[in-house]
């Protein structure tokens, strides 16, 4: 059964294309066949994010308007053998694409994928619009901060009002040494604000920078957020993969460089 | 969910409450003077009738349907 995931998270610069990158880099690495889609139209971002923007000829754009064939437009990673990118179109913007094209768009990519993820633009006008229109399951991106998570909460209205109801949370950016003193919200009061299910949690972590400037998303640097994202993708695919809490996280590096301490 | 107004010596404490409070209001489309009033006449009704932990009392308030949850706790006789 192929899925169509759309990652949304209302705000902008929460890290929804670095989401879709890694999760969907991660996916294709467990052998699944992922397509990825940026329906952010105007401001295309995900090329680069997976260095593939040397290669784009056609965009999604053109597939709807059947200026090509879908085949034409989607380009194929080469190091990942399984991931597929329909880059967004830079030059128009996002009233060139209706809800209802990008449903029939997702019904024709599910055909052929195992996983269809649509990175989301920002905001909650026509774009967003077009981007939920064939998801049946939706990741909300978010981050420890009161901005992002009205957002949020104001996304997963909108997402359940569309009858989106398979909806899981991704807290990026988390800082456990300012969880720890008290000047960051944490996990669990994330969750109890937002109440809905939790499908991973990052910590604010240099190599996801660095990985995007390379425009190679799980490199195999081994990084804990590389190890994150790699555990979102078989939650995803129904794994019961448990949460590290990032006390215990933090707990377990501050004892590793007492080892080395002593 | 607890209190709306505790812990407020850190940012994280105080930004939570503010949060939930927000959150609850705009999803009611009742803003968050109005939620603080319901709490306290609910506070003020129950008390007419029951002995309860008053600064326990919380509201919440889900999504499609929106739905206002009060959590009360009652005392317990042996506890009085």
């Amino acid at each position: 059964m192929s899925e169509v995931i759309v990652i949304t998270s209302g705000k902008g610069g929460v890290g929804k294309t670095t989401t879709v990158a890694n999760i969907g880099t991660g996916l294709s690495m467990l052998g699944k066949k992922v397509v990825l889609v940026d329906t952010d139209i105007g401001l295309r971002n995900l090329d680069v994010v997976l260095g593939l923007e040397n290669r784009i000829v056609y965009n999604l754009v053109d597939v709807v308007n059947g200026s090509c064939r879908l085949r034409q437009a989607m380009i194929r990673d080469k190091r990942h053998p399984n991931l597929y990118l329909l880059p967004s179109a830079q030059t128009k913007d996002k009233t060139a694409v209706s809800p209802e094209q990008m449903i029939k768009l997702t019904d024709d990519l599910r055909e052929e994928f195992d996983y269809v993820l649509l990175d989301c633009p920002a905001g909650i006008e026509q774009g967003f619009k077009n981007a939920i229109a064939g998801a049946n399951k939706a990741l909300v991106v978010t981050t420890p901060e009161v901005s992002a998570i009205r957002d949020a909460d104001r996304i997963i209205g909108l997402l359940e009002a569309n009858e989106i109801r398979d909806i899981h949370l991704i807290i990026n950016r988390l800082r456990p040494e300012m969880i720890a003193r008290g000047d960051m919200m944490s996990v669990d009061d994330v969750i109890e604000i937002l109440a809905v299910d939790l499908i991973g949690t990052l910590l604010d972590d240099e190599q996801i920078v660095i990985a995007a400037n390379q425009g190679d998303p799980l490199s195999g640097k081994n990084s804990q957020a590389e190890e994150e994202y790699k555990n979102i993708c078989r939650r995803l695919m129904g794994e019961k993969i448990p949460f590290v809490s990032i006390r215990q996280k933090k707990g377990f590096l501050r004892r590793l460089g007492n080892i080395f301490k002593n | 969910m607890k209190t709306f107004f505790r812990d407020k010596n850190r940012s994280a404490g105080y930004a939570r409450d503010r949060m939930k409070l927000l959150l609850i209001s705009e999803r009611i489309d009742c803003s968050p003077q109005m939620i603080k009033q319901l709490r306290n006449d609910m506070i003020h009704t129950a008390k007419k009738y029951l002995t309860i932990e008053e600064d326990k009392v919380m509201l919440e308030v889900t999504q499609e349907p929106s739905v206002v949850h009060a959590y009360i706790p009652v005392r317990n006789k042996k506890e009085r």
